[in-house]
């Protein structure tokens, strides 16, 4: 985990890593969400929409967003504070997906970071973007 | 830029924020006065500000602060 201070950030700070996902992952998801919907649990109904496989749900992908903030960038000492996401493109079980982010803009009087974040696949698709707004509570 | 100007254009950023459309501040506006103005809108109201007008504000400054009109005219003279 990374322990960015308030006093280390700037703008343009960037930090990626990846994920593969997996059928366990959304086994988990959907016995959290309760989120039946057949585009996720069904494959045969995913592909008479025209998928090749189950779409993986939006917010688990996303969910590794909390994971950029809260491990990677700013890391310890974050608390995530707002999340904007727009989904482009499907996300298959078996993809390798890049979450990477960059600071765009710091608010010094309250601590508060606004990221870029971007989530890629294998086959360096944009499949989700988002704007992330953290606090740091570190002083 | 008149105080005018910069007020309208405040004005706007507070509809965005509040998410309404027909939300009409004043110099004496304050936080008792717009129900959604808690401490994280807060924060994106200062954030929306200083991108929009490209300037930056201490939390001294800010603390001090006691309506719109006092950060309007604060705002003027970092733009001046």
């Amino acid at each position: 985990m990374n322990i960015y201070t308030f006093s280390d950030i700037y703008e343009g700070l960037e930090e990626s890593f990846d994920v593969t996902i997996t059928s366990d992952m959304m086994d988990k998801f959907l016995d959290i969400s309760n989120d039946t919907n057949p585009l996720h649990v069904d494959v045969n109904y995913a592909k008479e929409k025209g998928f090749k496989d189950r779409v993986v749900y939006g917010l688990l992908t996303s969910s590794f967003y909390s994971t950029l903030a809260g491990v990677y960038l700013p890391g310890k000492y974050c608390i995530l504070q707002g999340l904007d996401i727009q989904f482009s493109k499907p996300v298959f079980i078996g993809d390798i997906l890049t979450i990477s982010g960059k600071v765009k803009y710091i608010n010094q009087s309250y601590k508060q970071l606004e990221i870029k974040a971007i989530i890629r696949n294998q086959n360096n698709e944009k499949v989700s973007k988002a704007t992330i707004k953290a606090g740091l509570m570190d002083e | 830029m008149t105080r005018e100007e910069i007020f309208n254009k405040v004005q706007d950023i507070f509809r965005d924020i509040f998410d309404e459309d027909d939300l009409v501040i004043t110099d004496s506006s304050s936080s008792d006065d717009v129900e959604d103005w808690d401490s994280l809108n807060h924060i994106n109201l200062v954030s929306a500000i200083e991108k929009e007008f490209k300037i930056r504000f201490a939390l001294g400054e800010l603390q001090s602060l006691k309506d719109v009109g006092a950060m309007i005219d604060l705002m003027v003279q970092k733009i001046a």
